[in-house]
């Protein structure tokens, strides 16, 4: 595989893999850096991608890594912190507002997971993956994604309905 | 599984179709069940909705000016025109301070033969170490050339550049001053890889970049 098409694949990737910072980052601005920087990997590591797989296992795995080393040891100073993007493009005023208040909720509910839960949760619910994929993604075995997962759902799903 | 792993995976299409037969019997039964990937479903459905416009926005510049020299394709001639008009000045600069700055014994970069060469600490790192490995000089690309000559994109702390082997010494092709790229954040790490310098890299390459193997055989080789 050439360069170009190496990079036309990240390209084609990109809205995804800022989609997946996101769900991980509880601060937008610190998704962007996490983004750019597993970019940044992603192009220093180019040698190491084996054509013919996929890429983007290979690049939510660069992006977990980025994740679990960089933004993970900071200190979560920005609790109270309400990503911009969030209700974004909800043209109704009063709608509006309660799906920012239900943005918000959530993404305190998936600050408050532990990490190994979260990135389940953001792998599978937010970005769709299956189990298998996510579990070679996290390279855990299957019935420990499984049981993170649900873990991690039960407590959202005790949060949320706490807020409701 | 436990009954809520059994609810998740059957809620997420994950149960293979036996098991989730034998779940829908069990869910006509124990309306719990139902109830349990009622919410499974819900949740997810709430979190996907809730994130999709971020896959939606248009992605911020600074990101894609990381893969920018691919967006556009240039034409070969045309690139390299880019790279030597955009970079002359600049090129030429760094060079006279790096020559002025380095080139003494022991620095990064020497002259012999009227080539400008690896010395030093680059020079050992180019002979040895692989695009795995890290250190303060980073090697982000092995390939070979046209002429089948092996040739490597590095970035060190003094200066980024495509280095390619001439008989036992690497002759520097490409220069930048490191960071060149003027992308620093906090999270810039050093040995990035800089758009310009592997467009270039692109340029001269011949077939496909080393894989590790093929790298690590061709090092133990000399570079031969």
């Amino acid at each position: 595989m050439g360069l170009d098409a190496f990079e036309d694949q990240l390209l084609a990737m990109l809205p995804r893999l800022r989609r997946f910072a996101r769900s991980l980052s509880h601060d937008a601005a610190d998704a962007e850096d996490l983004a750019q920087a597993a970019l940044e990997k992603a192009l220093k590591a180019r040698a190491q991608w084996q054509p013919g797989t996929r890429m983007d296992s290979w690049m939510y795995r660069i992006m977990r890594n980025t994740w679990i080393d960089t933004v993970r040891s900071r200190t979560r100073a920005a609790e109270t912190f309400l990503p911009e993007a969030a209700g974004a493009g909800i043209a109704d005023e009063s709608s509006r507002i309660e799906v920012q208040v239900g943005a918000r909720e959530i993404h305190a509910a998936m600050n408050a997971l532990p990490d190994e839960q979260r990135e389940a949760v953001a792998l599978v619910l937010v970005e769709g993956l299956a189990y298998k994929e996510a579990a070679e993604v996290l390279d855990v075995p299957i019935g420990t994604l499984t049981s993170r997962l649900v873990r991690g759902r039960q407590a959202l799903m005790a949060r949320l309905g706490e807020a409701a | 599984m436990t009954d809520d792993e059994l609810a998740m995976a059957y809620a997420d299409g994950e149960l293979d179709e036996i098991a989730a037969r034998r779940f829908e019997q069990r869910m006509a039964e124990v309306p719990a069940l139902a109830l349990a990937v009622a919410s499974h479903r819900a949740l997810r459905a709430q979190l996907s909705n809730m994130f999709a416009p971020v896959a939606a926005e248009p992605v911020p510049d600074r990101l894609t000016a990381m893969l920018k020299p691919k967006v556009v394709p240039l034409r070969p001639g045309n690139r390299r025109r880019v790279w030597w008009t955009a970079g002359a000045m600049a090129a030429s600069l760094v060079l006279g301070i790096m020559v002025g700055q380095f080139g003494r014994p022991g620095g990064p970069v020497a002259i012999a033969d009227n080539r400008l060469v690896a010395s030093g600490a680059l020079a050992t790192a180019l002979d040895r170490q692989l695009a795995s490995d890290e250190g303060a000089t980073r090697v982000l690309v092995s390939f070979q050339g046209t002429d089948k000559a092996y040739c490597r994109v590095f970035s060190s702390p003094a200066v980024d550049g495509i280095a390619c082997r001439e008989g036992k010494r690497w002759e520097l092709r490409h220069t930048r001053a490191a960071d060149s790229a003027g992308q620093a954040t906090a999270y810039r790490q050093a040995g990035s890889a800089d758009p310009a310098l592997m467009a270039a890299a692109q340029d001269m390459m011949a077939g496909d970049p080393l894989d590790p193997a093929a790298e690590r055989r061709a090092r133990d080789a000399l570079w031969k």
